[in-house]
């Protein structure tokens, strides 16, 4: 449905988006999970004919996007990575803007804000300004201007940015039903948690470039080893963990180390009793299912937040 | 075209709902409206405050008496002739030197000194002395205006006995006495002048006749006074009620029409920084319905705030903007035209918000202040009076006079309105340039 053919974007001597090709099908609910800088928004603004590429196109439908082509836009939902309001207003006034210019009007457009302020959980907020509402229900709002004209195709630009967890929470749930309905949804994010939860195929982005794509379980059997060590940061681990640096690949988190050990460790008796030896206890240590996040250690070396 | 429209719709709203944009267009040009009303008058002000100066006549000529009888009843200048000396209980009056001391002292602003010679039997001019403290220029510029303006009123009476002092000293009393029967001859042929009363009017000579002439009844004894008071009139034009403001009006508007509208174009910065802008535009919405949304939202935003601004003066004021309406509102339009290609081509020629106010900011105060927003540019020298042409303010500044004082009729700014089209067309064709190279959005 949505078809991203050899797409290639640069700013200067930048090249954000390098011969990037995907094929999105109908229904589905495709992750583009990558660091910040990794050219997701550069990707979305090609795809919503925003930015033009210096080479390859964007087809919906086998109609090709094009800058002039407004009318094709209008199969697409975009939720904007900023919060794409005018603050200044009520949620009302907001939705009722846009959704004249979807050419929405009198009683089907009243509607249409109702279905979806319902949808976001703000109908009593209705007439609250923007700028006074916490940064989640922006996001919702954010996320309703963009449904109202009923598209087919949703893009949403890292839409849980700043959004306390029960915002995020409800994001995913309705997301979640919006597919369900039908709507093919491409979800770009950074958070390899979310990627997991929510997409049942994805791609990899790093540095303009697609690394890896597949559903979740093609891109863990790239690895070779489905399972990772984390040791639990602590005071007494700390200073212990470079001596086991020829343990394998490790890497830092906020409260723990991840460790992917080599071949010689393929055995976790023969890993626990190393650790052991340096004096890291079996307390600290555990066993863990790879992840996304492993993934993209594999593949480029580097941690998804650095 | 719908989306268009409702892109303006928009802007309305958001305008609508941006509080210190609504001030600066609307409430922040009125009150200074207020204030330059009042302090030329006009039917909201209050009582008129008077300058006191100081009066001294030492002539016994009954021409300077009747010169301080006009000005004892100024609206502007109250005359102040007695003072209390320090050692003393009571007040004594001014001479000539407590008088200068006073200004210099800086205990009152100007004096006025009509000294014994002011007008003798032989003197062709009136003769004041006027001192005034250097610091107090402009106000004193004010008043010697407002004693001009009196004297001036009182010049047809005393005209007559001047203009004949001058004949005497030039061509000796018998030449005179030849010319006046020549001319009263020549008039009572073609005016019908009762030929006896005309020579007696052309020769007196006696002064003491003034106060009785100035009776304003009978048309024969004032014929002298009659034909300059019409010159007079000519000058004027018009009854205007309040010229102050009504020169000033127009500068002040486009001033602030400058101002309101370039907020309203590089309002294109927030959405952008916003997002909205990109929102809007992966709609079905078109780059060329962007501009031209924000083109014409801008253009009405600036007829309604200078609509507003010269009705809120006509009804404050009494600025008569109803007698020439119809040139009026064509020169509103223009100006506000105008307005918009500057603030497009700024709009085109920066980046960022904060660059774009800052900008314009700077040229904004500059083509007031040349163009004469602020103060007539006969101010100002001659080669700035020429840079002054190169600001659109100039030429809708000196349109919107034109109308509002002349009462001009559209040909007269012709040629104003097509140099703010010229402006109009030139800057909308860079800017447009500049929008579609995508320099902008
Ligand atoms: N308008 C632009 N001009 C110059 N560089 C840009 C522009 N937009 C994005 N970039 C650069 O392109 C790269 C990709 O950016 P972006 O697509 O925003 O990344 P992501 O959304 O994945 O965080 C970054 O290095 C960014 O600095
Ligand atoms: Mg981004």
């Amino acid at each position: 449905m949505l078809k991203i053919k050899n797409i290639t974007k640069s700013f200067g001597s930048l090249t954000a988006l390098d011969n990037i090709s995907l094929d999105i099908e109908k229904g589905e609910f495709f992750g583009l999970l990558g660091p910040n800088g990794a050219g997701k928004t550069t990707l979305i603004n090609t795809i919503i004919g925003y930015l033009e590429p210096e080479l390859g196109n964007v087809s919906i439908d086998g109609e090709d996007i094009t800058i002039e082509n407004t009318q094709l836009r209008k199969k697409i939902g975009y939720v904007p990575q900023e919060i794409a309001l005018y603050l200044e207003l009520t949620a009302y006034q907001n939705l009722k803007i846009f959704g004249s210019i979807f050419d929405l009007k009198g009683n089907e457009l009243e509607k249409k804000i109702n279905e979806v302020m319902e949808l976001v959980q703000l109908t009593d907020r209705k007439k609250d300004k923007v700028k006074d509402f916490s940064g989640g229900m922006k996001r919702r709002i954010n996320l309703a201007v963009s449904l109202l004209h009923n598209p087919d195709i949703i893009l949403c630009d890292e839409p849980t940015v700043g959004v306390d967890p029960q915002s995020r929470n409800a994001i995913f749930e309705m997301l979640h039903d919006l597919n369900k309905e039908g709507k093919t949804i491409l979800y770009t994010t950074h958070y390899m948690e979310e990627a997991e939860r929510l997409c049942s195929r994805l791609a990899i982005i790093d540095n303009g470039k697609i690394i890896a794509q597949g559903t979740l379980v093609d891109l863990i059997n790239m690895l070779e080893q489905k399972e990772t060590i984390k040791i639990q940061k602590t005071a007494f681990t700390q200073d212990k963990i470079s001596a086991i640096s020829d343990m394998g690949i490790i890497s830092e988190h906020d409260f723990y180390y991840e460790l992917i050990v080599n071949d010689k460790y393929k055995q976790h008796s023969k890993t626990f009793i190393r650790l052991e030896e340096e004096g890291i206890h079996n307390e600290f240590v555990q066993v863990s299912r790879a992840t996304l996040e492993d993934v993209f250690l594999n593949l480029t070396g580097r941690s998804l937040r650095d | 075209m719908k989306n268009i429209y409702h892109l303006v719709i928009k802007d309305i709203i958001r305008f609508l709902n941006d509080k210190p944009a609504v001030i600066l267009t609307f409430v922040v040009p009125m009150l200074l409206i207020i204030i330059f009303g009042n302090v030329f008058g006009g039917k909201g002000s209050g009582p008129r405050g008077k300058t006191n100066i100081i009066l001294v006549n030492n002539s016994n000529s009954v021409v300077a008496d009747l010169i301080e009888s006009k000005l004892d009843t100024s609206k502007s200048l109250r005359m102040i002739k007695k003072y209390l000396p320090a050692d003393s209980k009571d007040s004594v009056l001014f001479d000539e030197e407590s008088a200068k001391e006073f200004v210099r002292g800086g205990k009152i602003m100007a004096a006025i000194v009509m000294p014994k010679d002011f007008f003798l039997d032989t003197s062709s001019a009136l003769k004041f002395k006027f001192y005034y403290d250097p610091k107090n220029e402009i106000e004193s510029a004010i008043v010697q205006g407002a004693m001009q303006q009196t004297i001036m009123t009182q010049i047809p009476k005393v005209m007559p006995i001047i203009l004949k002092r001058k004949a005497i000293n030039y061509i000796g009393s018998d030449s005179t006495a030849r010319f006046y029967r020549d001319m009263t001859k020549t008039v009572t042929k073609y005016f019908g002048v009762d030929s006896d009363s005309f020579m007696s009017e052309l020769t007196k000579v006696d002064s003491s006749s003034l106060f009785n002439s100035s009776a304003d009844t009978s048309a024969e004894a004032n014929f002298m006074g009659n034909i300059i008071q019409f010159d007079n009139e000519q000058l004027v034009g018009k009854e205007i009620s309040n010229p102050g403001l009504t020169r000033s009006v127009g500068g002040w508007a486009m001033m602030f029409l400058l101002f309101s509208i370039t907020g309203a174009a590089t309002s294109l910065f927030e959405e952008k920084q916003e997002g909205t802008l990109k929102r809007l535009l992966c709609m079905s919405v078109s780059r060329a319905d962007i501009l031209w949304s924000k083109y014409i939202y801008s253009t009405m935003l600036g007829v309604f705030q200078l609509l507003v601004l010269f009705v809120f003066s006509w009804a404050f004021f009494d600025i008569d903007i109803f007698s020439n309406f119809f040139n009026l509102m064509i020169v509103i339009i223009v100006s506000a035209m105008a307005a918009v290609s500057f603030a497009m081509i700024i709009t085109a020629t920066t980046k960022t918000a904060s660059q774009a106010n800052g900008v314009s900011m700077l040229l904004i105060l500059v083509m007031s202040a040349l163009g004469g927003s602020w103060f007539p540019i006969q101010f100002m020298p001659e080669w700035m009076q020429t840079g002054s042409k190169a600001t659109m303010t100039y030429w809708s500044v000196e349109a919107f006079l034109s109308v509002l004082w002349r009462n001009a009729p559209l040909s007269s700014v012709y040629t104003n309105i097509v140099v703010l089209l010229v402006f109009t067309l030139l800057l909308n064709a860079y800017s447009l340039v500049r929008f579609r190279n995508g320099r902008v959005f």
